[in-house]
Parts: structure tokens; sequence; C-alpha cells
């Protein structure tokens, strides 16, 4: 019987070639729009690291201006240099890494490659195990390299193929900074999306380039990149006196496995932030906070608002298409009428009818599905060349996005459907046999 | 000869066609009014002018790396050079960008202290050649002096004891005088720090185009012993495009202990800057377009079987004594009825999709106008896609009406 | 009141030409009733088409009301449908989505009286066929014959001169039949000018005056010299 109803929907179709394009391309075109807002909105609120989202966690504590909220009665998002060595020092989380962006110039030795400016993060060398880095070559250093600020360094897969060729180069020497570093790790390819482990310069900006460990910051006095904010004036000159200021340039992400051990973590955040009252910082209430990685990518508003627009805009979009479907198959099945009488005339039931005039709703939903897919790469190509490259990951159509934009096209279609097939199944069985 | 009684009357009998286009009409002039007014907001913002030469100017980064490598004497000869080339305007290191979205932002207040709140302002350190080379007016006071420039270190904490700030900082920090009145005042940074203004510049804008305050700036007399730093180049009106490529080899010939990167022009600088918004108005102004579209083809696809449908009685009116003019009437008139339900659930709809649009994301409520409008450019589009079908059905032959299928 | 002289109607395809009136003549004075007979494909359709202006013809005159009406423009021939002629259909060409005040007022507002005059008529013509207590019904809620009569009202309602039956009883039973031909017999009586079209002879038989119609020619013509019973009862 189904085989049946799908030929007499393709008939259908081409008995009114017109209409039923009209149709396809309204639902094309409204899944088309909203597929393609939908896929970089759901690329923007992606869970960046899925299997471990909710036990890493970001540490905040309100180290700020007694007179004045960090923002709109918010605490910091950063630490200062003093909570991320104090903290880490504590060492009460399972896994724990401080951390900080910055930069410099690598200057290789292949007299070929020109020095150039790398982006680099200062981290503890627990970074890599608890963020799930990949590792192509080596590994991450330990703790002992943490301590001793040893000059070592992990780099991406792509400086590794621009300094060295993309051979393994483990035990080599690099030169950043102006000063000697040994590679002990190469990543495989890896770019968290959003990138949640800091998301101060851009939640789409790319993974530094190299990694090193973070009491460098101090050792070779590196630059801070990425935002720094301050209530207050370092006291004293020169880059002890500001590393050592109010002012906030590092995050901190903490490994807590049970509900337990977070509940234990704030404990000793709010205990630390007593002591410290007692030294005299902390000039306001205590309020600290963890938040697991989706509360923290909620809490830093991730995904754009332009995008979050342009989703509902085009979800009433499709709504307008819809509606127009709806408007276009009540006058298709009502210029059938005849027929669906005869149908009902010769011992259809309603039920009959109801399933036939569904499978050709449905032909048609898909049909537009398939060509809205087609419209949504043409969409995500133009938002692609209408943001430039750095959006490149957030416009790509997955299986997931693809499925979900035929399930949307196929319900929304049949959801259009079902009136105008329920008024069709409702003619009267003798009313269209007369020749009136 | 106005028959809007029959006409409803008939239509409220038929009411599922009407409703599903007066909703739609509806929806498409919320969308599209409130894009309208998103476009015109974004373009108003993008269209701010930042105060700058845009069209001549350029910038670039310097880092030294080498051991050899010496800031200051590097900068000093470096702008000496600059200056010197054909084609240049003039040249002056600095800190940040206008317009370029990364930059430096302090407060300064009227009062010494801490439980004092300042106003944001953004901070350019320029020497002397500042005013010239970013192409500002001194409206009041004058400019810096050599003597006033100093050499900043990284991590300095102090500030120079002289400023000169935007007509816009003027006014925000003395909002009850004339901005001319600020001259010789002398205002706080770091809550305690005096600092004299000397000069009151014109327009220019902060790197932060996003930024409530985005005219608020200030100039610091200082040069930075920064081993990365940056150097604003102003060419001849015309000649950007070939200083740029001269100076690019310029200096990485000069000085081989540094690299020089991120040479951009402020055209391209603006471009990157404004993005988002021109993508945002792009995309907003294609899904107008393609809406009005399926729109307006819903009407000509539902008015069209309409006609078809009431082939017989527009024949029986014709016979009756209507004109090819009167059936035009009627449907248009009918189209007209259904769009009025649609445009004022329409306005209704567009002030609550904008509430909350300003709720959410913290949009700008619309301004009044734009409704009215909005309904009036709704009408139209429904009177001119019903125009096609209404004409087919005035050209119906009345002698439909004796025929009996 | 009508006369016909000498017309010509073609109706042409790409590859035949149909002679559907040829040399059609036909004269009616002011107060006849005049049955139009003749087998399918004779012209009679056409014929009803052109005395009610609905159609053009190629050759010959025709005068409705001592007017020529050959060089009318659209809008002019409209003007003269509305004033000049009622229409009844064979299938009464109600409008469905009308109640029947609304249906009766369909020419009267192409007339452009105002509205009080418009509502005295369609009560008085509704009035007239015994419907006036029906005037908020939909059409859809009458039987045939009370749809028949709704239509007779409404082109009454303008008061024509001349009043152009397609068919009238053809989609009723005879008696409903009846009573719509005892009541076209009576505006007959009041001095409306009545042209039936009809397949029926027995029906025909109760106008004044009979033609027959034969490929597109009038062939036959013959007086009807007394009313039958049926019809005054």
């Amino acid at each position: 019987m189904f085989s049946y109803y799908l030929r007499l929907a393709f008939k259908s179709i081409r008995r009114n070639p017109i209409l039923s394009a009209l149709m396809v391309a309204a639902i094309a075109l409204g899944i088309g729009s909203s597929m393609t807002t939908i896929t970089v909105n759901y690329l923007m609120s992606a869970n960046p690291i899925p299997e471990k989202s909710d036990v890493l966690y970001h540490v905040q504590v309100d180290s700020w201006d007694p007179h004045n909220a960090f923002n709109d009665d918010d605490i910091p998002n950063q630490l200062t240099w003093t909570e991320a060595t104090n903290l880490m020092a504590a060492n009460k989380a399972m896994r724990q890494t401080a951390m900080a962006k910055t930069g410099g110039i690598i200057e290789p030795s292949d007299q070929d490659v020109k020095p150039f400016e790398a982006s680099a993060r200062l981290a503890f060398g627990d970074f890599f195990s608890m963020f799930n880095v990949p590792f192509l070559f080596g590994s991450s250093w330990d703790a002992e390299a943490d301590q001793n600020r040893s000059q070592v360094i992990v780099l991406t897969k792509r400086i590794n193929e621009q300094v060295f060729g993309g051979v393994n180069s483990v035990g080599e020497t690099l030169s950043m900074f102006g000063t000697n570093f040994r590679v002990v790790g190469v990543l495989d390819d890896w770019q968290p999306m959003p990138k949640f482990y800091d998301v101060n310069n851009g939640a789409f900006d790319e993974s530094e380039e190299v990694f090193i460990p973070f009491f460098l910051k101090e050792e070779l006095e590196l630059p801070n990149w990425g935002n720094t904010n301050c209530w207050k004036s370092p006291e004293g000159e020169g880059f002890k006196a500001f590393l050592r200021s109010e002012c906030i340039n590092f995050q901190m992400w903490v490994e807590l496995p049970t509900q337990n051990d977070k509940a234990e973590y704030l404990d000793f955040l709010n205990s630390y932030v007593s002591e410290q009252k007692d030294l005299g910082r902390f000039p306001r209430p205590i309020q600290n906070r963890l938040s697991n990685v989706m509360e923290w990518m909620e809490d830093q508003e991730v995904v754009a608002d332009d995008a979050q627009i342009m989703l509902w805009l085009s979800l009433m979009f499709l709504l307008v298409c819809l509606l127009n479907t709806i408007g276009l198959l009540l006058a298709k099945f009502t210029g059938k009428a005849a027929e669906i009488g005869l149908r009902r005339a010769v011992g259809a039931s309603k039920g009959d009818l109801f399933f036939q005039h569904l499978v050709e709703t449905a032909l048609i939903g898909l049909l537009g599905g398939v060509f809205g897919l087609l419209l949504a790469l043409v969409g995500l190509e133009g938002i692609k060349s209408l943001y430039g490259e750095f959006v490149r990951d957030l416009a790509a159509l997955d299986f997931t996005m693809v499925l979900v934009g035929l399930v949307l096209a196929l319900v929304s279609s049949i959801a259009a459907g079902l009136y105008p097939t329920w008024r069709a199944c409702n003619i009267a069985p003798a009313s269209q046999l007369k020749s009136q | 000869m106005l028959e809007i009684g029959p006409i409803f009357r008939a239509l409220m009998r038929n009411k599922v066609g009407a409703i599903l286009i007066a909703i739609q009409i509806a929806i498409t002039m919320t969308i599209i009014v409130n894009a309208v007014f998103i476009i015109y907001e974004r373009s108003q913002k993008m269209q701010r002018e930042s105060g700058i030469d845009e069209a001549n100017s350029f910038y670039l980064s310097s880092a030294g790396f080498a051991e050899s490598f010496n800031a200051k004497v590097s900068i000093k000869e470096d702008l000496a050079a600059l200056r010197q080339l054909p084609g240049v305007a003039n040249a002056i290191q600095i800190n940040a960008i206008p317009i370029s979205g990364g930059g430096w932002s302090m407060g300064l207040q009227t009062q010494a202290g801490a439980e004092y709140d300042g106003v944001g302002v953004a901070v350019y350190m320029v020497d002397e050649h500042g005013v010239d080379t970013l192409d500002l007016e001194i409206i009041a006071g004058e400019n810096f002096s050599p003597s006033d420039i100093g050499w900043r270190e990284t991590a300095q904490r102090l500030w120079p004891d002289k400023i000169i700030i935007t007509k816009s900082m003027a006014e925000a920090l003395f909002p009850d005088d004339p901005f001319e009145t600020a001259v010789g005042k002398t205002v706080f940074i770091n809550d305690t720090e005096p600092m004299v203004i000397t000069g009151i510049i014109d327009k220019l804008q902060a790197p932060w185009v996003g930024w409530d305050r985005v005219e608020n700036a200030m100039l610091s007399p200082e040069n930075l012993n920064y081993e990365s730093t940056r150097y604003f180049i102003r060419a001849e009106p015309g000649q950007r495009d070939s200083v740029m490529k001269n100076v690019e080899e310029f200096l990485a010939e000069s000085n081989t202990g540094r690299i020089i990167r991120s040479m951009r022009s402020i055209e391209e600088t603006r471009e990157r800057s404004y993005r988002g918004d021109s993508a945002m108005i792009k995309i907003l102004t294609t899904v107008m377009i393609i809406l009005t579209v399926v729109t307006a083809l819903g009407i000509v696809g539902l008015a069209s079987f309409s006609v078809n449908r009431r082939k017989k009685q527009i024949g029986t009116r014709r016979a009756l004594g209507a004109s090819q003019g009167a059936i035009l009437r009627y449907f248009m008139l009918e189209n007209f009825l259904i769009s009025s339900v649609g445009v004022f659930l329409g306005a209704a709809l567009t002030v609550g999709l904008n509430v909350l649009l300003v709720n959410q994301f913290d949009l700008d409520p619309i301004d009044w106008f734009y409704i009215p409008i909005g309904m009036v450019i709704l009408w139209i589009v429904g009177q001119l896609a019903v125009f096609g079908p209404a004409k087919k059905a005035a050209n119906i032959a009345p002698a439909i009406a004796t025929r009996t299928v | 009141m009508l006369k016909m002289t000498e017309i010509k109607k073609v109706f042409r395809t790409d590859l035949v030409e149909t002679h559907a009136l040829r040399d059609f003549n036909l004269h009616v004075d002011e107060g006849d009733f005049v049955a139009v007979t003749g087998p399918s494909g004779s012209g009679k359709t056409t014929f009803l088409n052109i005395a009610g202006l609905l159609e053009t013809f190629e050759g010959g005159s025709y005068q409705l009301d001592g007017e020529d009406v050959s060089h009318l423009n659209d809008k002019q021939r409209s003007q003269m449908r509305n004033e000049k002629i009622g229409f009844i259909f064979q299938s009464f060409n109600l409008i469905p989505d009308l109640d029947l005040f609304d249906n009766v007022d369909v020419p009267l507002r192409y007339r452009g009286f105002n509205a009080p005059e418009r509502r005295k008529r369609i009560e008085q013509s509704l009035d007239l066929v015994g419907l006036a207590n029906r005037m908020k019904h939909l059409p859809s809620q009458l039987s045939g014959g009370q749809q028949q009569r709704v239509a007779i009202a409404r082109a009454l309602a303008g008061e024509p001169r001349f009043l152009l039956a397609d068919e009238p009883t053809g989609n009723l039973d005879s008696k409903m039949a009846n009573s719509v031909m005892s009541l076209l017999q009576d505006i007959n009586d009041r001095g409306t000018t009545i042209v039936m079209v009809t397949h029926d002879q027995e029906l025909a038989r109760q106008a004044k005056r009979n033609i027959y119609v034969r490929d597109g020619k009038v062939s036959e013509l013959h007086e009807v010299s007394e009313l039958p019973d049926a019809v005054t009862a």
C-alpha cells in the first residue's frame, strides 16, 4: 500500500508542477536558512570536551575593587598572579593548572626559515592530561619541570612542521624569547571548539602554537597577551611589581571527579580568601565560584548575539515558509476534491486517504529538506565568505546536522500538511460526484 | 462602489486561507521591520568617522629579537628614516591603533581618591608628531612639544604630567562647561596621579568599535621602550600602497635583528573591525529579500487558486454587470483587507520581537515610525503580488456564467 | 426590445472554424415571453450569450432597447447588462460565501445605488419570491427551487426591462420547476420582457412565443395561442 501511495504522490506532484515546486521551494528556503543558523549556533554552543566537561571547573574568586564590582555585579573572570600561584601551591584538586597567554619570536636554527612570532600558552604539566590533548611525539613535561622552571616546550603539529619539517623533534632545541628550549612533545591536531580553556581573545580563536611551563612567565619576564584588567595600580616599578599587582591576566582550571570534591574545593577557596582578608586583601564580600565547562561557556556568552538573533529570525522565516506551504497544500488538496470524493465513494476510508495525503506531504517535505540542505551549504559558504576564515570551523555541516535538517523538514512539512489533509479527507463522498 | 462589507463577510466564511496569508504578512513584517532597524543601526555605526586619515594611513609591527637589538636606538632611527622616505607624510610610534580592536584603556577622574569614579578613556601614546600623523586638529590649547616626550618602560606605573584629550572626553569629564575650558584643568589617573590637560582635539575614536564611549580618547606624550612596537604612518594622498611596499622593504633591511609583521592599512582594519556588522547587514538584507519573495509568492499562489476556484462566480458577477475594473478592484480590495489584518497583527508582533531583542541582546528600542512605514510597505507588497491574479480574474469571460460545468 | 439581424458568430480553433450562428434573425417585442428551443449544439447557448452581451459577434447587428450594441466596449456592455438585463442561470450561480441579502446585493452594488436604496430593493425582491425571512441564510441552506428563486430575486432587484433565463428549471424537480415557471409568468405579466432558452418542449409551450434554433439559424417560429392550465395553477 505504501508504494502505491508513493506512486500516487509522485503523480500528484507531477500533475501540479508549479504548485509543487512552490511548496518544495518554500520548505527548502525555510530549511536552508534555519539550518544555516542552527549549524552556526550548534557549533558555537558545542561541548568542546564532552567526556570530561562536568569534572573540569574554572576557578573564580572576587579580588576586585571595594568600591565597584568587576562587571555589573559579577566577579572577575581571571585571577591575579598571586592567586594563580597560591592556589597551585595548595594543590587541593586531583589535577590543576593555572595558565596565561603570551608570545614571542621563534628563531629557527635552519637559516632558510625566517624568524617569526608565535603565541604561547603558559601552563602546568597537568594541562595536557586534564584536557585530553593528543600527542604525536613525546609527552607533557613533569611536575618537577614545573617547579624547576625548566626551559622545556611542547609544539603544535604546525609549528613542528614549520621549524623541524614534521619529523619527531623531541630532544631538539628551539630558540624562542631569545633563549633555548628543549622540545619534549609535539601535539597532534587539537583545536577545541569553542576554545573553552581561555575565551578572552575570542571563544573561537585558534589554540596557542607552543606550550611552556607557567613559572617561566616570571623567570623570562614574558609579556601579557590576552586581556589584562586592573583596579589598582602596581605598588612599585618594574616587571615584578606588575606581576604581583592586583591586575588579572591568569586563568585556572581544576579537575574534580565528584560533587564531594567540588564542595571541598569550594570550602578550600573560601578559607583561602578568609586568610587573604586577614592579610588585608580581598576587600569585597567572599564570593568564589567553580563553573564546569558548559556553565563557563554559558557564563561567558560564547554564542554570539548576532548568531542568536539570526537563529530566531530564521526560525520565524521557517514559520512563514510553513504557513505558505499550508496555504498551497490547502489549494492543492481542494483542487483534488473530486478525486477524493470518488475514492471515498469507491470505498477508501478516511484513514486511507489521510495516510495517502500524508505520504504526499512527507515526500514534498523530504524534497524540500534535501534542497534545503543544499541551500544550507550555500548559506554556510556565504557565512564563511562574509566573516572570513576564522569561522571556518563554525560553518560546516556534519552528519548530525544533515540528519537534523532532514528530520526538521519532514516533521515541519508533515505538521504543515496535517490540517489540509484533514480537511481534504472530510469531503463527503457524494458531494463531489454531481456535476457541480 | 466600495464593497468592503460583502467582501469581508465572504472572507469570514472562508477564513483559513485568509488567516494564513495574514499571519504570513504579520511575521514577514515583524522580521523585515526589525531587520531594517538592525541594518540601519549597524550602518550608522559603520559610518562613524574614526577621526584619522583612513584612506592614506597604515601601520605595522616591529619586534626585536636579537641580543644586540636596542629598542630606543632602533625606534629613534626608524622614525627619523621613515619621516624622510618619499611619499611618507609623517610617522609615529604608537601603542594602539584606532578601530583595530586591541588597545589600552584607563580611567580619568576630576577628583583624586579611590572612592571617586573615573571616566573610561582609550590611551594613545604618541610623540609631538602624533597630532599631524593621525591627522587630528587641535581645537583648543596646544600640541606637545619635543621636550614633553618621555620614554615609557615595560610595566611602568607612572604617567606623564600633560595630556591631550578629545572634545567628547572633555565633555564627559566636565559635562557642565564648554569643552575649551578643560584646557589647563587637572585630572587624575590611577586614582591620585595628577595630569594637566594641555590640548583638545576634535575627534579620535578608541580601538574598540563596539564600546559605547568610543569617542573618549587621550594622547599621552610618550615613546615606548618596548622591543615589540607599532609604527603608524600617514602617506601622501594617493601613495599609500607604494609607500607600504617601500616601508616594509626598508625596515626589514635596515635592521635584521627584528621582524616586521602585521602591516595593514586602516581601510583593511576598518573592514575587519566592522566585518561582523557588514556581514549581519548582508545576511539580513538577503533574508529580507527572500522572505518578501516567499510571502509574495504565497499571496500569488493562494490568490491564483482562489481565482480559479471562483471562476464561475467571477463570470456571474461579470454577467450581472461588473466591469473588468470592478473585478480587479474586488481582488485588490480583498487582499487589502487581508493585508490590513496582517499588518496590524504585524505591528504588534514587531514591537513584541523588538522588546525581546532589547531585553535579550541589548538592542536599541525601535523608532516608532518604522512601524507605519513597514505597514505601508507590506500593503504595497500585497497589492503588487495580487495584481497578477486579479488581472487574470478580470480577464475571465462573462460567458463562463452560462457554462454548466 | 431585442432586434437581431443577420448575426454571425464563428468559433475558431487552429484547425476548424465552427459557425455557431449564421444569419440569425430575431425580434422580440416589449412585454413578450419567448422560449428558445433546439437540440444540443444548435447554437442556443451562443444566442443566449450574445443576447446577454456576454459574448461579441462578428457580423450583423443587434439592437437592445433601441441601442446598437456592436460598438460598445467592455465597460459599456457591463453597464448595459447591469441596467437592462436580468440573468437567470440553470445552476443558479449564487455566490456560496454570501448570504441571500448579499447575493441579491451584487448587481445593485455595480449599479451604484446608495445603501438605503439597495436595502429597499433587496427586501422587495426577496419578498416577491417569498424568501424575505431567509435573508441571512447561505445558499447552501436552501433547496434548489429556493435557490433559483433567490437568483430570480437577484435578477429582478435592478428592475431590468429584459430577463434572460438559461434553462431556469434544468436543475429542479417538476414541482419546483412549476413554481419557478409561474413566478416567471407573473414577472412577464408585470411587463418585463423574458427570453428563455430551454431544451424542454413542455416548458417552452408555456411561453407566449416559441422559436426553434437549428444549426445556428432560427428555423421555425410559432405563436403560443393560449396558456396551459398547469401554469396558471
